[in-house]
């Protein structure tokens, strides 16, 4: 699920910081964003923001890190939305949606180890590159 | 790009055949909540239930109760429904209307009976309640309005009176929704055409509930929750030319007049609980 290529250059102990800091942020705000995923968007979101003017390492790890959520966020919201109409709605727990719910627990669960992950190399300087965010990064962060 | 695609193609073939493969299981059975669910819909049933036969009357004689019975154990067998599955219960209520309980309790006023023209007539109301149980629509109905958390608490018996007696009245004077109204009426043409009673009955009650509202001081419930009276039997009588049966009538005008007035016998008297 992730590579290990090597970066343009060797990152400084501020910028793997700060690179780490941007998993670290959609971890944190995990825990506050299980009922609205939207939480963890709007983290990650304001963290690339507010590194626009940043290091090209440390703009590189919040765009995969907002990328990742990006991906999480309309699975979520479904799944969300889906349990809304369930509690509050005509809709019934159907086999359907038990195993929906299971899909995005596994998915979310990959992605929240896959973030982990990525956010203790990034802070011991090591690049990471996640599968599908990895090559997408490359194309929307140029150096 | 072209990793790209082929990346984000992966990852949602993934997705999407987990999601499939899972959802081959059938966790309603693992988890029994197909049990639970009806467990719970008879405790809610039986709860409401004794909501209306404490403020109402019932009248439970046989030879008023047994008539009824008939005609939704003939409606029933003819479309392969388990009759004894629903429970019909007949209240002392002057109000012209008839509407289904959470564990198929099927519940008729008096005032429907003494309303209709005809059993053939009282046979298409039974009908179209028959179809709101089969499509369940009596519990997402409730789910919808008061919400699961609620349905939840009242089936477990921790509920106020007065949340019941809302129940009661959210089930009793409220509409279901347009879809389900329109599904409950085919089907319920459906099921009468089945039976070999002519649907052409429940048309005419229609209109005519329809157009006597206003001339008559007795309160038509039916109007209220079952919205448009008159649409609904130009789409019966549709609905009818598309069904082939040979029809029998359920009793003769005077047969069925003579049951009117027992069950307005009953009403009247006091020893009906």
């Amino acid at each position: 699920m992730t590579e290990h290529p090597s970066f343009s250059y060797t990152p400084n102990e501020y910028e793997a910081e700060k690179a780490s800091n941007s998993y670290l942020m959609s971890v944190i705000a995990v825990m506050i964003g299980l009922p609205l995923p939207v939480i963890n968007l709007i983290a990650t979101a304001i963290f690339f923001i507010a590194n626009k003017r940043a290091t090209h390492f440390v703009r590189w790890h919040c765009m995969q890190a907002l990328l990742s959520q990006g991906f999480t966020f309309p699975m979520n919201v479904t799944g969300v939305y889906w349990t809304l109409s369930i509690v509050f709605g005509a809709n019934i727990i159907s086999n359907n949606y038990i195993a929906y719910m299971t899909t995005i627990v596994v998915f979310n669960i990959a992605e929240f180890i896959a973030t982990v992950y990525a956010a203790v190399q990034t802070r011991k300087g090591n690049h990471v590159e996640w599968w599908l965010f990895g090559p997408l990064t490359h194309l929307l962060i140029k150096a | 790009m072209k990793k790209v695609f082929t990346h984000a193609l992966f990852l949602s073939v993934t997705f999407f055949g987990t999601w499939y493969l899972l959802g081959l299981v059938d966790y309603r059975s693992i988890f029994n909540i197909e049990e639970l669910t009806k467990e719970n819909e008879q405790k809610l049933g039986r709860l409401i239930l004794d909501a209306v036969a404490k403020s109402n009357k019932t009248i439970t004689q046989d030879s008023v109760v047994s008539v009824i019975s008939g005609i939704k154990k003939r409606i029933c067998e003819a479309n392969g429904i388990p009759d004894s599955t629903i429970t019909v219960h007949i209240v002392s209520v002057d109000d012209v209307n008839a509407f289904a309980l959470p564990g198929r309790h099927l519940v008729i006023y008096s005032g429907l009976i003494n309303y209709c023209a005809s059993a053939d007539e009282l046979a298409g109301v039974i009908a179209h309640e028959i179809a709101h149980m089969q499509y369940d629509h009596v519990m997402k109905k409730m789910i919808k309005e008061i919400g699961l958390a609620m349905v939840i608490t009242l089936s477990g018996g921790d509920s106020g009176s007065e949340i019941v007696r809302q129940t009661v009245k959210l089930l009793s004077s409220t509409a279901f929704e347009r879809e389900q109204e329109s599904e409950a009426d085919a089907s319920g043409v459906h099921y009468l055409a089945k039976a070999d009673i002519d649907p052409q009955a429940s048309a005419d009650f229609l209109f005519r509930l329809s157009h006597e509202k206003e001339n008559i001081s007795l309160q038509f419930e039916l109007l209220n929750t079952h919205p448009n009276s008159n649409d609904r039997a130009a789409e019966i009588i549709k609905l009818r030319k598309q069904e082939i049966f040979t029809s029998r009538q359920i009793c003769d005008s005077i047969s069925w007049k003579k049951f009117q007035a027992a069950v307005l016998q009953r009403v009247s008297e006091k020893d009906v609980f």
